[in-house]
């Protein structure tokens, strides 16, 4: 039987063959070469020509790439940019502006954090672009801290204040008497993203705590908070006996050397997220579309002030981190890509064309037979011919 | 040296530096935690400590107090370790105990605070320290001020170092060391208990 006409061309080639493929008649068959994955018009383009009748194929192993961005809940403007690819990849990232980091991807994919992101996200992983938009700055509502008046509520409400967030505080003095900075009321995710409690003075809110978190506002009961009874339901966990480790007098103070409120009892969804050999010392948990992180870390300033070289710094991004995993972010309008890559390219081509498929061996073009060859034959069958004819007299 | 184990509570710290005389309002650690219990529910460690300001662990106590008559040098000990403390977020009370701004204690320790952190200012008598509880319209006047020692001024004003926006350094020449420096059963005797602004500095600094 005999094949049908082929064309193919390779990843760099195949753009310039576009126009002549989209006027090669509908009985060519058209074929891609692929090393790595087009760019997703040359992409379309094939996958139009592939409805229009044209039978359109593929082959080739490119590399399986992607890349997803999004704004994370900081009064920085933060953006964390997911890059999956195959492990042991190098990948460069660049935005609209400059290169910004570049970094081996592990089995489990990697993720950076950048302060700042302009345009579209594009990432280079040997030769195959991949690219996602730059999602808008996130824009964060305030954080409540509320406790009796105390060195782990100061210090938590200044680091934040330092880190760029607005702070509302309400700290507890004397019956009757507490200092505030800011109202809390009303406790709603269109001014609070998030609430802080030191102590079990958050049971002065009452059942609007309740009611913020599972509407979407984030919630973090640091060391005793647990134990207030209006948060019974949202906790991670039931909270042990506080441990009491020996600090000698000499000794540099970090996040729990002093101790913490061991987490117990973990809540059927809850997560795990710090665990030390005297048991969980941080947990978290969903709750309606909130969150709720139990800490049991109850003199987290004792880092700052008496940790080694740049604990300040350290205290303040702790903080500034744990808040971001619960605060409330309004769901963002989804950012248009306007590059020149897809954000999953091989995904994308998959989509568009269906899955690789080399060409039908039929369809493979004998090669030509050499000019050179039949001409030997030739010569050879008149040499035996005349050598016949010559030596027919002889016998 | 008055270390205690690590606990949560508030604990009213003297700092202890090396070139004068420290320790010179000594009933004054006592009469202030009596006057946080008295007025608050602030939980506050039934005893004061003393901390030298060249050891580290000064940094273990945010509001540290600090007096005396004498010349005020700091080692390069005590200079590093207080600003370190200033930067972490800590508060220093100086109090002139000669309530004289010709004194040795003002110039010395005004000139080692500006070498260590920076020149104080004026702190205007509407901050949020004078109603941080008790409500006044600017620092207490002491009975001390005018008591033919000293400079004979009623000084109308503290000075501060704020860093973002909160008091790093206080400083005041009106002579709190003597003023408190008495024992807390004394306070029945006074109309008005003279040590209430001492709950404005301790809830200021475990607030702002």
């Amino acid at each position: 039987m005999a094949g049908r006409r082929l064309e193919r061309a390779s990843t760099n080639a195949i753009a310039v063959r576009l126009s002549e493929w989209t006027r090669a008649p509908s009985n060519v068959l058209l074929h891609a070469d692929l090393g790595t994955t087009p760019e997703p018009g040359i992409v379309d383009w094939l996958a139009a020509l592939q409805h229009s009748g044209h039978a359109v194929t593929w082959s080739g192993s490119p590399p399986a790439v992607a890349m997803s961005s999004e704004a994370l809940a900081d009064p920085r403007g933060s953006v964390r940019i997911d890059v999956a690819a195959p492990s042991g990849t190098s990948v460069t990232l660049r935005d609209s502006a400059s290169v910004v980091d570049s970094v081996r991807v592990n089995t489990l994919g990697a993720t950076i954090v950048t302060p700042l992101a302009v345009g579209t996200l594009v990432g280079d992983a040997g030769g195959q672009r991949f690219s996602a938009p730059s999602p808008a700055s996130a824009r964060v509502r305030a954080i409540v801290v509320i406790g009796n008046a105390s060195w782990e509520g100061k210090f938590i409400a200044s680091s934040l204040e330092e880190r760029g967030w607005p702070v509302i505080a309400r700290f507890h003095v004397a019956p009757g008497v507490d200092v505030t900075e800011g109202t809390i009321a009303p406790l709603d995710t269109s001014r609070v993203a998030a609430i802080i409690a030191v102590d079990t003075t958050i049971q002065s809110l009452g059942g609007a705590v309740e009611r913020f978190v599972r509407s979407g506002g984030g919630l973090v009961l640091a060391g005793p908070a647990g134990l207030a009874t209006n948060v019974a339901s949202l906790d991670a966990g039931s909270l042990g006996a506080r441990t009491r480790p020996s600090v000698l007098p000499a000794d540099s103070i970090g996040l729990g050397t002093t101790g913490f409120y061991p987490v117990t009892a973990l809540a059927q969804d809850g997560v795990v997220l710090d665990r030390r050999s005297a048991g969980v010392a941080v947990a978290a948990r969903r709750v309606g579309a909130g969150r709720v992180l139990q800490i049991g870390y109850d003199d987290s300033w004792r880092w700052r002030m008496t940790g080694g070289p740049g604990s300040e710094i350290a205290y303040r991004d702790w903080w500034s981190r744990v808040v971001a995993a619960v605060a409330y972010l309004p769901a963002a309008a989804p950012a248009v890509l306007n590059g020149s890559a897809a954000a999953a390219p091989l995904a994308h081509l998959i989509d568009r064309l269906g899955p690789a498929r080399p060409i039908a061996a039929e369809n493979i073009p004998r090669p030509p037979l050499d000019r050179r060859l039949l001409l030997t034959i030739i010569m050879i069958l008149l040499l035996t011919e005349w050598s016949s004819r010559r030596l027919r007299g002889l016998r | 040296m008055g270390y205690r184990p690590v606990t949560s509570e508030f604990v009213f710290a003297t700092a202890q530096y090396e070139s004068g005389d420290w320790d010179s309002a000594p009933l004054l650690p006592a009469n202030i935690i009596d006057t946080i219990a008295r007025y608050t529910e602030i939980a506050v460690a039934p005893t004061g400590v003393i901390v030298p300001l060249s050891d580290d662990r000064m940094l273990r106590y945010p509001l540290l107090y600090l007096t005396g008559h004498l010349p005020v040098r700091f080692s390069e000990a005590e200079r590093r370790n207080v600003k370190r403390f200033v930067e972490r977020g800590g508060m220093l009370f100086v109090d002139d105990h000669n309530h004289d701004i010709d004194g040795t204690f003002h110039k010395t320790a005004t000139e080692e605070i500006a070498r260590t952190i920076a020149p104080l200012a004026e702190l205007p008598n509407d901050h949020p320290l004078f109603s941080a509880f008790f409500k006044f319209d600017g620092p207490p006047t002491t009975s001390h001020e005018l008591n033919g020692w000293g400079d004979n001024l009623v000084h109308k004003r503290l000075l501060a170092v704020q860093r973002g926006g909160r008091i790093a350094v206080l400083f005041s020449n009106k002579d709190y060391s003597s003023e408190w420096n008495y024992h807390p059963e004394s306070k029945r005797f006074l109309t008005v208990d003279n040590t209430r602004f001492a709950v404005n500095l301790v809830v200021y600094a475990l607030t702002a």
